[in-house]
């Protein structure tokens, strides 16, 4: 019995003395993280893909999920990134992304790259419930998701998540984002945050809105015209990859020269 | 309501490990309450012979007791699979070894996906006789605790470095005694050539699970290597140079030489 999803699978792609730590998003699994790993690890760097605590196996596993889980799930990745390379770039996408920024102000690391990732949750009315979710949890374990906001239907149709919201684990994210906004003055690494316009969960005023928070000398905001909020598989995948390398070379000064192409298509 | 998380989440030493060496590569699982550095000197022992070697962490452990109460054993088989889907991108070859509850993760993962081979180390395949079973699941919210028993170290300086926790959880005991029983029910199911070590003087998994295992293995190539001077931890305590020499020659006898 696998209890992994199919396609759900944690990775690891050997590269060079910089390494970059790669982190999905809420209900998400690390198959939205791949395709983008995989381009970092053609530009040279070893890339490790966490799967955060609960994901990719069963929808009910994420009423147990609390924030210390999928920090912890983050610092394994981190643990095991360092057997393989002495610098860390760490990199997410929404509950990825906040926990990649959470984890910078933390923990000594040479860049972030934070995705799609929303400033405001959800409505204040609904904000100031969070200590009713526990209980809500247990009449309405789940809710429904928004309509999604897909460019590419084509990689739509093979996008592997849960297809509802766990209720407990809201009440986790909600706690975790907190505290990474909390914390977002203490980053010090280069951060790079990306956004697009067509993201329904996190436009690019949420981007903008922590960007503004962030008191890092080396800060950089890149919006895309299109795509939606799983900017790393949508149809601006190439240019979100891209821009990422590019930080994660600019920020470590490794590879010094271009030696690979790194383009496949 | 304010968070405020430890930072790091991970005690200190608790952390998973990666010794990126060859192409053979050996995936490291510890045992229940336990933490990655209960495996770390086998796995410095691998490294240092040329083979890679990664050893993970399970969900719930090296955090806090309250953590693991909260985890199931498919949550522990997860962590596991991550171990060796992460492994697979570094060796084409992988050994799995563990301890105690990692034994019995490590036959569900041979039971699911082929191995080279299999190190099972002081694994338990029956399930004590014990009255209160049935009640532990109920019992658990007031009874939230079992205490250890003693410790019985043969060689009593390692537990200085040893990390685990002081008790077990009333609600994760009941999946371990599940999980004996489900790894048990695979066991026809694994066919990778096996190495089972257990101790002699084992109080706490006694001798006689060995032999269950050992004989209800699907594997062929299977061979069982009882050692003396160690307590239920046999990575850790007196006989634990023994142990380390039989696994690295049991890798290299099913993996090769290290490539």
């Amino acid at each position: 019995m696998s209890v992994i999803l199919p396609r759900g699978e944690a990775f690891l792609y050997p590269g060079g003395p910089v390494g970059c730590l790669v982190v999905h998003g809420f209900t998400g699994a690390p198959a939205e993280m791949r395709w983008f790993g995989q381009q970092l690890a053609k530009a040279g760097y070893s890339v490790v893909g966490v799967r955060l605590f609960a994901h990719a196996t069963r929808p009910e596993d994420m009423f147990r999920a609390r924030p210390q889980d999928w920090v912890a799930s983050v610092e394994d990745g981190y643990h095991l990134l360092r057997g393989l390379s002495e610098h860390v770039v760490v990199m997410g996408l929404s509950l990825g992304g906040i926990l990649s920024l959470h984890f910078a102000s933390r923990r000594p690391v040479r860049g972030v790259v934070a995705m799609s990732v929303p400033y405001v949750l959800m409505a204040p009315w609904r904000r100031r419930l969070r200590p009713f979710f526990p209980a809500l949890s247990k009449v309405m374990p789940f809710f429904d998701k928004g309509a999604p906001d897909w460019y590419d239907p084509h990689v739509a149709e093979d996008h592997l998540e849960y297809p509802r919201h766990p209720v407990r684990a809201v009440a986790s994210l909600v706690d975790v984002h907190a505290e990474m906004l909390r914390r977002l003055p203490l980053i010090t690494a280069p951060v790079l945050m990306m956004s697009s316009h067509g993201d329904a969960t996190a436009p690019p005023w949420h981007s903008q809105a922590m960007f503004d928070r962030l008191q890092t000398a080396d800060k950089q905001l890149v919006l895309f015209e299109r795509g939606g909020h799983v900017i790393t598989r949508d149809v601006e995948r190439q240019r979100v990859a891209d821009t990422a390398a590019a930080f994660v070379r600019r920020v470590t000064g490794w590879p010094k020269s271009t030696v690979r192409t790194g383009r496949s298509r | 309501m304010s968070l405020t998380l430890p930072s790091p989440v991970i005690q200190a030493g608790a952390e998973p490990f990666l010794f990126r060496r060859g192409r053979v590569g050996c995936l490291l699982i510890h045992g229940f309450t336990a933490a990655p550095q209960e495996m770390v000197r086998l796995g410095a022992h691998l490294a240092n012979h040329g083979y890679t070697a990664l050893g993970v962490r399970l969900a719930g452990h090296g955090t806090t007791l309250d953590d693991l109460a909260r985890t199931r054993w498919p949550d522990w088989l997860a962590s596991a699979q991550d171990g060796l889907d992460r492994l697979r991108g570094l060796c084409d070859r992988v050994v799995v070894l563990g301890l105690s509850m990692g034994g019995m993760l490590s036959i569900l993962l041979a039971a699911e996906t082929p191995l080279t081979g299999l190190v099972l180390m002081s694994t338990p395949t029956l399930v004590p006789p014990n009255r209160l079973r049935p009640f532990l699941r109920p019992l658990s919210p007031i009874y939230s605790r079992i205490p250890k028993g003693p410790p019985d170290w043969f060689d009593p300086s390692v537990a200085v470095e040893r990390i685990a926790y002081n008790a077990y959880p009333t609600r994760s005991m009941a999946e371990v005694i599940d999980l004996i029983e489900i790894s048990r029910a695979a066991l026809p199911r694994v066919h990778a050539p096996a190495l089972i070590v257990h101790s002699l003087n084992d109080a706490f998994v006694v001798p006689a699970n060995a032999e269950t295992l050992l004989a209800e293995i699907g594997a062929k190539d299977k061979r069982l290597l009882l050692v003396e001077g160690s307590n239920h931890l046999v990575t850790l305590d007196a006989a634990r140079e023994t142990v380390f020499d039989a696994a690295r020659a049991f890798v290299r006898r099913v993996a090769g030489p290290p490539r």
